[in-house]
């Protein structure tokens, strides 16, 4: 028992000595004024308006760590959490003191970016953000440009979803923080597309009217995935599709060849080819779906006619 | 030009601007806003005028570009916040707003927040679609469409252990279409066909989240409803393609009413430890779809029997899938994490439907398809990091994904022998990938980081002849970054062969990039990147010709060159100017025509044509700002569209767009 309160007393006067490390973030103001004066913009304000928090979660020293040293030696980076000092390791783990209790997060640690030492502060500018939300270090597309320039070069392609223009943002795909495993493509790429909340696709939350379910379903769209057909940042052809004719990009996949996937009786033996009455000398039948209309599922067509 | 993009290239790797306005980068008034009592307010308005003048083709423009004439509000955003934190009603007002008044990109968002009690995001978005579709369906199947999306999120207690979310989504999508519809048997003609978009889909979110033993438990469940109410009819009787068919089409009609519903659930389990972290997500989704179809089309045959056909159609649909993910790491050491990643994935599609078709009143046999497609996932993945030195780290990787897919596509026709295979008996094919991913990073001096990573992959059977199969993708990328200024350099090749007996695919993409920026004062900043990206692709397609079976290759050889630059200069204190250039070009697989060295008059022309597709669209703009009060902006801006094919004319455009507006902050 004696040892028991001997081991108490030592963590409780331990507790008190770092406590009294915390100087509360009024004495960093008087060295960092023009941070403190728009600090009350940041959300990270909220941890001192609410004056309920133990002083490692309130303002300034929830973030910099305890600040008596680095006001005993007046001022310095070695004498606090310096984020422009830290491996991106520490700043991650840093930030995710608090951060990581979100779902929209909760794969950052096992995310290609955080493999990749993209952390939070490559991203996130905390007193300098230009952004009008989520301190983001610049605005959307420009901060995912920064590195990701063949998404800049196909954005710039004659079509291509409105990013540049403003209208759609690179999160409404992608989640910047790691996503689960896709439903699609044998849950192997791409990484970091967030799926809808039900399963499917990003695609599927503003293209409705493919989702379905439909009684005949077009089966590559389901098993592979809008990208067997589509390049969904921007292509130089007509719907982002990926050949500039629908003719070869039906045929390419409905060869009738090999041990592929199919349906029906040609399951296992190929994807179905174009029958003989199918004379790609007639223009009529070099575009498919003149007459297959509902490419992405029919109710009423296993051929998708109507 | 070609000397110019590869100089601008050199000296300036390249960047994509943004459209030229609304103005960004030069804002006006005070920066810190107004205070007004307890609140601090700062706002600010862009309304102008925008002008739009073309030349060559108006409906590739419009797919593309799509700016018009008319006065807009270009941009506004307000900001109120509280200063102490403790406001009455809220904390925080955030508004933003894009291109209201006509621009075929109009958006607009809203956060109203009160500390610890609730959070209200609100985002809508307009997006006018045009598309003239002239490579499908003899561009028969064009589209005009708006499609308007709305979210809404409510929090409430946002920064407490339990919280509740609220949440409604609406999704509309409207504008008229043109389509094509083939009559009356397989062999028939092609009409165009008028159809009146009307997709809605409304989706409302109920959920909460709870914290308990270090874990958050996160709860939601939605309903999902979509509606398409799109009348069909016939607006002229023109058939396409096959101009020596003696088909008519005197009146179609057709309704397809589709309603579904898709509620589901999603419940995730998470926490975040020193040693540990784990996350686990369940999800559940049973979605029915109901459908109408009533179709009338009476016209001739092409051997000119008149001919009245109708079709009634009626079915059902249900997809009820279940994902499910357990992600768990471990860090049992400083340097070392290690990640595990489990994943179930069942989706099963189920339709039945009843169809009939009459022909001059007399019904055809009604048929009874019935079809099931499921796909079960499972896939595991274990990766390793190890931070060796503080400048140094390797990772690898192994997943092993197996995927079972079955198929019954039946289809009774009463009175006709039963179909082979049995009835409910599924066809099934099994797929196994095997990945392999192992990578470095270095960073030998702070500025400068360098990654690369490869991956090897190998799947025993495909479901597509252009799926992957044995392939291989190589990443790498090196970064220099000072404080003013980053330069970065980055490649990735991504080859997949996909060869069986009689047939082959093989893609090979290969991208390289540069980017650079430099902010050497705050009078002078230039952003500018570069990408070439490559693909060519071999794949065997099968055919007829006249009856006559063809056996053939498809060939696609893309080579494209992006280039931007865009820089900014603050010329004195009142007067802000930035210029910018995108230029992207298909230079193809360097052919003088379309058909290369296959003649023109051959029948395989049409795909000797399709091999390649060189074109160049390029954008220069400018813009000035000129600053005429403390709390006023100026701003004039030219933005010219050039497309231009190599091989045709006919889709070209100029278009010549531009701006002038006045900034009002305060």
């Amino acid at each position: 028992m004696k040892l028991v309160r001997a081991a108490a007393l030592i963590i409780a006067a331990w507790q008190a000595a770092f406590a009294a490390d915390y100087v509360g973030s009024a004495v960093c103001r008087a060295c960092h004024p023009d941070v403190w004066a728009t600090f009350y913009k940041n959300p990270h304000f909220k941890s001192v308006a609410s004056a309920k928090e133990p002083p490692e979660n309130t303002g300034c020293e929830s973030c910099h760590g305890p600040g008596k040293a680095h006001v005993d030696a007046h001022g310095g980076k070695a004498t606090i959490i310096a984020f422009s000092e830290l491996s991106p390791e520490k700043a991650l783990d840093a930030c995710l003191r608090c951060h990581s209790e979100t779902l929209a997060r909760a794969n950052i640690r096992r995310s290609t970016h955080t493999q990749e030492d993209v952390v939070c502060i490559n991203c996130h500018s905390i007193h300098h953000s230009p952004a009008p939300k989520y301190l983001l270090a610049k605005t959307q597309p420009e901060l995912c440009y920064g590195c990701h320039t063949s998404a800049r070069a196909l954005f710039s392609m004659p079509f291509k979803h409105r990013v540049n223009e403003g209208v759609v943002k690179c999160t409404d795909c992608h989640n910047p923080h790691g996503a689960f495993d896709p439903t699609w493509r044998m849950a192997s790429r791409p990484r970091m597309v967030d799926q809808r909340e039900a399963n499917d696709e990003p695609c599927l939350g503003c293209h409705a009217d493919k989702a379905g379910p439909f009684v005949f379903e077009h089966a590559s769209l389901r098993v592979e995935g809008c990208e067997t057909c589509h390049q969904p940042h921007g292509s130089m052809n007509p719907r982002m599709l990926k050949r500039p004719t629908v003719m070869t990009l039906c045929l390419e996949c409905h060869n009738g060849k090999g041990t592929f996937g199919g349906f029906g009786p040609t399951f296992k033996s190929g994807i179905a080819n174009p029958g003989s009455d199918h004379n790609l000398a007639n223009p009529i039948y070099q575009n498919c779906t003149t007459c297959h209309v509902r490419i992405h599922g029919s109710n009423t067509s296993d051929f998708f006619l109507r | 030009m070609k000397t110019l993009i590869l100089l601008l290239g050199s000296v300036f790797p390249a960047i994509a601007q943004p459209p030229v306005a609304p103005t960004t980068n030069a804002p006006v008034g005070s920066p810190n806003g107004d205070n007004v009592e307890n609140y601090n307010i700062s706002q600010s308005f862009e309304l102008g005028y925008r002008f739009a003048t073309l030349g060559g083709d108006q409906d590739m423009y419009r797919a593309t570009i799509n700016y018009t004439d008319g006065v807009r509000l270009l941009s506004s955003s307000l900001f109120v916040q509280s200063r102490d934190g403790h406001g009455t009603w809220f904390d925080q007002i955030v508004l933003n707003t894009q291109g209201l008044g006509g621009d075929p990109y109009e958006s607009a968002n809203l956060r109203i927040e009160k500390n610890r009690w609730y959070r209200y995001e609100m985002l809508w978005r307009e997006n006018a679609f045009f598309d003239p579709a002239l490579a499908v369906a003899f561009g028969e199947h064009l589209e005009n469409t708006t499609r308007t999306l709305q979210d809404h999120d409510l929090t409430l207690f946002p920064q407490s252990r339990i919280k509740f979310f609220l949440g409604y989504s609406r999704n509309v999508d409207t504008g008229p279409q043109l389509s094509t519809v083939q009559l009356f048997d397989s062999t028939g003609n092609t009409y165009p066909v008028f159809a009146n978009v009307h997709d809605q889909q409304n989706e409302y979110r109920l959920g909460g989240e709870a914290m308990f033993l270090g874990f958050r438990l996160n709860v939601l469940h939605a309903w999902v409803d979509f509606k398409e109410d799109t009348p069909t009819g016939i607006i002229s009787t023109p058939e396409l393609g096959n101009t020596t068919g003696l088909g008519t089409l005197t009146s179609f009609t057709r309704a397809e009413p589709y309603h579904s519903t898709s509620p589901y659930w999603r419940v995730a389990l998470f926490r975040d430890n020193k040693l540990w972290a784990v996350n686990g997500r369940f999800t559940y989704v049973d979605a029915v779809g109901g459908y109408v179809q009533n179709e009338l089309a009476s016209g001739g045959t092409e051997f000119g029997n008149l001919v009245t056909q109708q079709v009634l159609a009626f079915g059902n649909a249900r997809r009820p899938a279940l994902a499910t993910n357990l992600n768990v790491s471990f860090f049992p050491a400083s340097k070392i994490t290690i990640t595990n990643q489990t994943t179930y994935n069942d989706s099963r599609t189920v339709g039945d439907a009843v169809y009939s078709q009459y022909l001059m009143g007399q019904p055809a046999m009604p048929i009874l398809p019935f079809t099931f497609l499921g796909i079960r996932d499972f896939a595991n993945s274990t990766n390793l990091e190890y931070r060796v030195r503080k400048w140094w780290a390797v990772h690898a990787g192994y997943q092993y994904s197996d995927r079972r897919i079955a198929v019954i596509d039946n289809q009774e026709n009463f009175g006709a022998p039963a179909p082979a295979p049995p009835a409910n008996q599924p066809f099934t094919q099994v797929n196994t990938l095997n990945v392999g991913t192992l990578g470095f990073r270095l960073r030998p001096w702070k500025p400068l980081s360098i990654l690369a990573d490869a991956e090897i992959g190998r799947n025993s059977q495909p479901y597509t002849p252009i799926s992957d199969r044995n392939y291989q993708v190589l990443r790498a990328r090196a970064d220099y970054h000072q404080k003013s200024f980053r330069v970065g350099l980055n490649a990735r090749t991504d080859y997949n062969t996909d060869s069986i007996t009689l047939t082959s695919f093989a893609s090979r993409s290969r991208n390289y990039g540069a980017d650079f920026s430099w902010t050497p004062s705050q009078r002078f900043s230039i952003d500018a990147s570069y990408s070439k990206l490559h693909l060519d692709t071999l794949g065997g397609i099968f055919f007829f010709i006249n009856q006559a079976p063809v056996n053939a290759t498809s060939l696609y050889v893309s080579n494209i060159h992006a280039a931007n630059v865009g820089a900014r200069f603050a010329l004195s204190k009142r007067l802000d100017f930035y210029a910018g250039y995108t230029h992207t070009q298909d230079l193809g697989d360097g052919r003088s025509n379309p058909f290369g060295t296959t003649p023109a008059t051959s029948p395989l022309a049409v795909f000797a044509a399709a091999q390649t597709f060189p074109l160049r669209f390029l954008s220069p703009q400018a813009r000035l700002s000129v600053q005429l009060g403390r709390q006023v902006r100026w701003n004039v801006g030219y933005q010219y569209y050039g497309y231009a094919e190599q091989f045709s004319s006919l889709q070209d455009f100029r278009g010549n767009t531009g701006y002038s507006s006045l900034l009002w902050s305060f």
